[in-house]
C-alpha cells in the first residue's frame, strides 16, 4: 500500500475505476458501512486482547480486571485515546478509525505514524490495501531507506568490575544486512534502550531515582562502530554477539514497530524495566507468540535475559569481540616473555627500534613487538587527555609497522561465552558448628557471582552480590538472621607491568558479631582498596586496607570507625576455587577482630556445588572462636 | 554505490554531535588522528542504567545539517569515515581489518576489489597519513587521489 510505487499505482487504477462507476457520495458512504463492519468483527473477535495489540502497545496485566491492563508508555502522544494508556478497546477502534481517515494525510495519517498498528490490523481483519485511502509515508520511508536489516544480532558487552557501571553487563540488538551481504558489521544499526536523564542530574538524586523510578527510557540507535568504541575501546568489554534466528519478516516487524516507538518515553527502573527488559519486548513483537518478559518480575539482569532468548531458542550463532585491552593482554601472552621490556622500552622511547637487542630478533618478532607497543600506547591514553609526545610516538610506530609486510590481526580464542555460566540466584543449606554451637544454615542470594563461584563464564577475580541472607537455626538459641549483605563488591583484577588496576572493595550490611560477650546482628559499611598480583598460574594474592563504621551498642560510640586490612590468596583450580585470607579490624575505642577464613569451593556441575567454609577468630579479652561449615551450593 | 552510501545516512545526525566536538566549527572533518578518543569523565555514573547523554536518540535524520555534500562521499559517509579515522590507520599500517573494510564499504568498493583497496591503501600509508596532525579531510582527499590512480579503484572515485 505504501512501499511500492507500483501498488500506488494500482491503488489509483482502482481508484479512477470506483470513481467512473460510483459517485462520490455513495463511494463515502460505502466506506462507512465497511468500517462499521470491520469495528463489528473486531469486537465480536475481541481483538484488543490479543498478545499481538498488547505487546504493540506495551501493556502489562492480563485483563481480569477491566482496571488491569497498563501500558509502560508513558507518553500520551503515543496513544490516539486520551485514556489510551489503560484502554486497548478503545485504542483499537481509534486506530481502526483513523487508517481509514482520509482527512489526515500522509505523515500524519495513522497509516504512516503508526505501521506495526497499521499492518497488523489490517492482517487481523483482512483489510485490502485498496479500499484504504492512499498515503505517501514520506519520512518513514526515508528512514526505511538507511534501515533495511534482514537479520537481528542480540549484542551483550560482558563485564568490567573496574568500572561499577559496567558490574552486571549490558544488552542492545544489532539490525544486521542479510547474511550474504558481505558488508561491514560496523555500518550496522545498534538499538538500544537507556534512561533519559537530565543532563547535570545530581548524582544522588541520580542512582535514587534510578531505583525508585521516576525516570523515563527511550530507545536510541546508533551506528554499531560507535558501540565498538565505547565498549571494546573505552571501557575494556568484550562483546558477545548472538545472532538471532528472527526471519527477514520477522525482522520487518520489528523495525516497524521500531519506527513507532522513536522518542516515545517508557517507564524506567534499574533492576526490572530495564535496557535488557525492553529488547525483550522488541523480541516479543517480532515474533508472536513468544513469551520472554512473564520471568523478570523483580529483576531483568541482562545475562539472565540472554539466556532467556536462548531457552527459546532464538540464538544461531555465537561470535566474541575481544576488547583491545583483551587483545594486548593476548598479544603479551603470546610473545617471548623477555620481550616485554622491549614493549615498554619501545612504547617509550621510539630509538629502542636500533637497539641491538631488538634489531637481533626475526622479523615476525619485530613486528609484533611494534604492534604491541602501539597498542600499549594507546591503552595507556584510552580516557585521557591528549598529549602530543604520545601522539607523535604513535604515528612513528603506525608507520614503522607499515614498512613491515601485511600481516592479520591476532584471533583471541574466544573463553566459554557467558550464558553458560551458573545462574544468578543461589540458594544455599549448610551444617555447620560455631561458638561450639551446632547449627544449620539457609541461605539465599538474589545475585550474581562470588569469588570462589565457578568462574566458567564469568570475569577472573570479579565479584558481585546483591541481598544475600543467611538464616540459622543454632542448637541453642533458635532461629535468628545471621547475616545480610545488601552489596558486596570485590573486585581484584591482576597488576602487571602494563595493567595497573586497583584492587577494591565495598560491602555493606548485618552480620552477627560476638562483643564483649554479647553476640549480636551489627550493622556495617566496609570499603578499601589494595593492589593484586598473579603469583603463579591461576593463583592471585591481594591485599587491601580498609576503613570501616559498625554500628553496634556494645562499643562505645553509635557508629564507631575502624581501620582494618583484607589480606589473601586466590586460586583457580580445574573445577575447585581456594580462598585463604587473613582480615582484620581496630576499632578507635579499642575494640579488636581478627580472622582466618578458608573457603573451598567444588564445583559438581553448572549449577550445583559443595563448600567449606572455616574461620577462625581472634579478639580483644582473649577471646577466640571458630566458625566451620560444609554447605550445598545451588544456582538457579 | 549510491545505494551504500545512502546506506550510511543513518545516524547522521549523531555523528554530527561528535564530529562537531572533535572537529571544531564549520562542517569540515577538521579532527586530527590521535583526537577525539577520550571517554566521558561522567561514564561511570552514566554506565549504571545506560543513560542517554544528549538529546538526540533517533540517528537518523538524513539531514546535512547545513553543510555542502558536494565530493564522492556524502555528509554522513564522511562523518563515518572521520569517526574511525583512528581505527582507520592502524588497519592501513598492518594492511587488514575491519575498519579498512568499513571504510570501502563506505566508498562503495564491491566486495570483488575491497583485497585491492586494502593492498593500495596499506602500500600509500605514508600519502595518506603524511605525519600525526592530519586531519579527516585532508585524509579522505589523500585517499580519492590515492584511489582515482589504481586502475580497479578509480571508478568508485569518478
Amino acid at each position: 500500500m505504501i512501499y511500492l510505487v507500483s501498488t500506488i499505482k494500482k491503488q489509483f487504477q482502482i481508484l479512477l475505476f470506483s470513481l467512473m462507476i460510483f459517485t462520490a457520495s455513495s463511494h463515502a458512504a460505502d466506506t462507512e458501512n465497511y468500517l462499521n463492519e470491520l469495528h463489528q468483527q473486531a469486537v465480536k473477535q475481541q481483538l484488543w486482547k490479543h498478545a499481538e495489540w498488547l505487546n504493540l502497545l506495551h501493556y502489562e496485566g492480563d485483563g481480569s480486571s477491566p482496571d488491569d491492563y497498563v501500558s509502560q508508555v508513558v507518553d500520551q502522544i503515543f496513544f490516539l485515546t486520551d485514556d489510551g494508556a489503560n484502554d486497548p478497546k478503545s485504542e483499537l477502534s481509534a486506530a481502526l478509525t483513523g487508517i481509514f481517515d482520509a482527512t489526515t494525510s500522509d505523515d500524519a495519517n495513522i497509516q504512516c505514524r503508526f505501521v506495526a498498528r497499521s499492518d497488523w490490523l489490517r492482517e487481523k481483519l483482512n483489510i485490502a490495501a485498496s479500499s484504504l485511502p492512499e498515503v505517501h509515508c514520506t519520512k518513514y520511508l526515508q528512514w526505511r531507506e538507511n534501515v533495511q536489516p534482514q537479520q537481528v544480532t542480540l549484542i551483550f558487552p560482558t563485564y568490567h568490575l573496574n568500572s561499577p557501571s559496567s558490574m552486571y553487563g549490558h544488552t542492545l540488538l544489532r539490525l544486521d544486512p542479510g547474511k550474504d551481504k558481505d558488508e561491514s558489521k560496523w555500518l550496522s544499526v545498534a538499538v538500544s534502550f537507556g534512561a533519559n536523564i537530565p543532563e547535570g542530574e545530581n548524582s544522588i538524586l541520580y542512582t535514587y531515582r534510578g531505583l525508585a523510578g521516576g525516570y523515563r527510557g527511550l530507545f536510541v540507535t546508533d551506528h554499531y562502530y560507535k558501540k565498538i568504541q565505547e565498549y571494546n575501546r573505552i571501557e575494556h568489554r568484550d562483546i558477545w554477539e548472538y545472532r538471532l534466528n528472527l526471519t527477514p519478516e520477522e525482522t520487518e516487524r520489528m523495525v516497524r514497530h521500531i519506527w513507532e516507538i522513536q522518542d516515545i518515553n517508557f517507564e524506567y527502573y534499574f533492576f526490572d524495566e530495564n535496557c535488557s527488559y525492553r529488547l525483550l519486548e522488541l523480541l516479543e513483537v517480532a515474533r508472536p507468540g513468544i513469551e520472554l518478559t512473564d520471568e523478570f518480575i523483580v529483576a531483568a539482569i541482562p545475562i539472565d535475559t540472554v539466556k532467556s532468548i536462548n531457552r527459546s531458542g532464538l540464538i544461531e550463532n555465537i561470535e566474541y569481540r575481544p576488547a583491545r585491552a583483551t587483545v594486548l593482554s593476548y598479544m603479551l601472552e603470546q610473545m617471548p616473555e623477555d620481550h616485554h621490556e622491549l614493549v615498554i622500552k619501545l612504547s617509550e622511547d621510539i630509538d629502542t627500534l636500533q637497539d641491538p637487542g631488538f634489531t637481533s630478533l626475526s622479523e615476525e618478532e619485530q613486528r609484533n613487538i611494534i604492534e604491541t607497543a602501539y597498542k600499549f600506547l594507546r591503552y595507556q591514553q584510552s580516557g585521557k587527555d591528549q598529549n602530543r609526545d604520545i601522539d607523535k610516538r604513535s604515528f612513528q610506530l603506525l608507520k614503522v609497522r607499515n614498512s613491515y609486510p601485511v600481516s592479520s590481526k591476532p584471533v583471541v580464542p574466544a573463553p566459554v561465552s557467558p550464558e553458560n555460566g551458573h545462574n544468578s540466584k543461589r540458594a544455599s543449606f549448610a551444617f555447620g558448628e560455631r561458638l561450639d554451637n551446632y547449627y544449620g544454615e539457609l541461605g539465599f542470594k538474589m545475585s550474581f557471582h562470588d569469588l570462589e563461584d565457578n568462574e566458567v563464564g564469568f570475569l577472573r577475580g570479579a565479584s558481585i552480590n546483591m541481598a544475600s541472607l543467611q538464616i540459622r537455626a543454632e542448637e541453642n538459641e533458635g532461629i535468628s538472621l545471621y547475616k545480610l549483605d545488601v552489596i558486596d563488591i570485590f573486585s581484584l583484577a591482576p597488576r602487571t607491568p602494563f595493567f595497573k588496576p586497583t584492587a577494591w572493595r565495598v560491602y555493606t550490611g548485618f552480620e552477627t558479631e560476638l562483643t564483649n560477650d554479647v553476640d549480636q546482628l551489627v550493622y556495617h559499611v566496609t570499603g578499601g582498596g589494595g593492589g593484586n598480583w598473579n603469583v603463579f598460574d591461576n593463583s592471585q594474592f591481594y591485599t587491601l586496607a580498609t576503613g570501616r563504621l559498625e554500628i553496634n551498642k556494645q562499643l562505645e560510640h553509635t557508629i564507631e570507625p575502624a581501620i582494618g586490612f583484607i589480606t589473601g590468596f586466590l586460586s583457580h583450580f580445574s573445577t575447585s576455587t581456594a580462598r585463604l585470607e587473613v582480615s582484620g579490624e581496630h576499632f578507635t575505642d579499642g575494640v579488636y577482630r581478627l580472622r582466618t577464613q578458608y573457603i573451598h569451593n567444588f564445583v559438581i556441575s553448572t549449577n550445583n556445588s559443595l563448600k567449606i567454609y572455616a574461620k577462625y577468630q581472634w579478639q580483644d579479652n582473649n577471646v577466640e572462636f571458630s566458625d566451620i561449615n560444609l554447605s550445598y551450593q545451588y544456582y538457579f | 554505490m549510491k545505494k551504500i552510501i545512502a546506506g550510511l545516512i543513518l545516524a547522521g545526525a549523531s555523528t554530527v554531535a561528535n564530529a562537531g566536538s572533535a572537529g571544531g566549527d564549520g562542517c569540515g572533518w577538521g579532527q586530527a588522528l590521535f583526537e577525539g578518543q577520550t571517554g566521558p569523565a561522567s561514564h561511570v555514573l552514566a554506565g549504571i542504567t545506560n543513560v542517554i547523554t544528549g538529546n538526540n536518540t533517533f540517528g537518523m535524520t538524513t539531514g546535512t545539517n547545513g553543510c555542502s555534500t558536494t565530493g564522492t562521499l556524502s555528509y554522513s559517509g564522511k562523518s563515518v569515515v572521520s569517526s574511525i579515522m583512528n581505527e582507520f590507520s592502524e588497519d592501513v599500517a598492518r594492511g587488514e581489518g575491519e575498519a579498512l573494510n568499513t571504510v570501502a564499504v563506505v566508498y562503495g568498493v564491491e566486495p570483488q576489489d575491497r583485497d585491492t583497496f586494502a593492498k593500495v591503501m596499506h602500500n600509500n600509508f605514508a600519502k595518506i597519513f603524511p605525519n600525526e596532525d592530519v586531519t579527516a579531510d585532508e585524509m579522505m582527499a589523500s585517499i580519492e587521489s590515492v584511489m582515482k590512480t589504481d586502475a580497479d579503484l578509480s571508478k568508485y572515485v569518478a
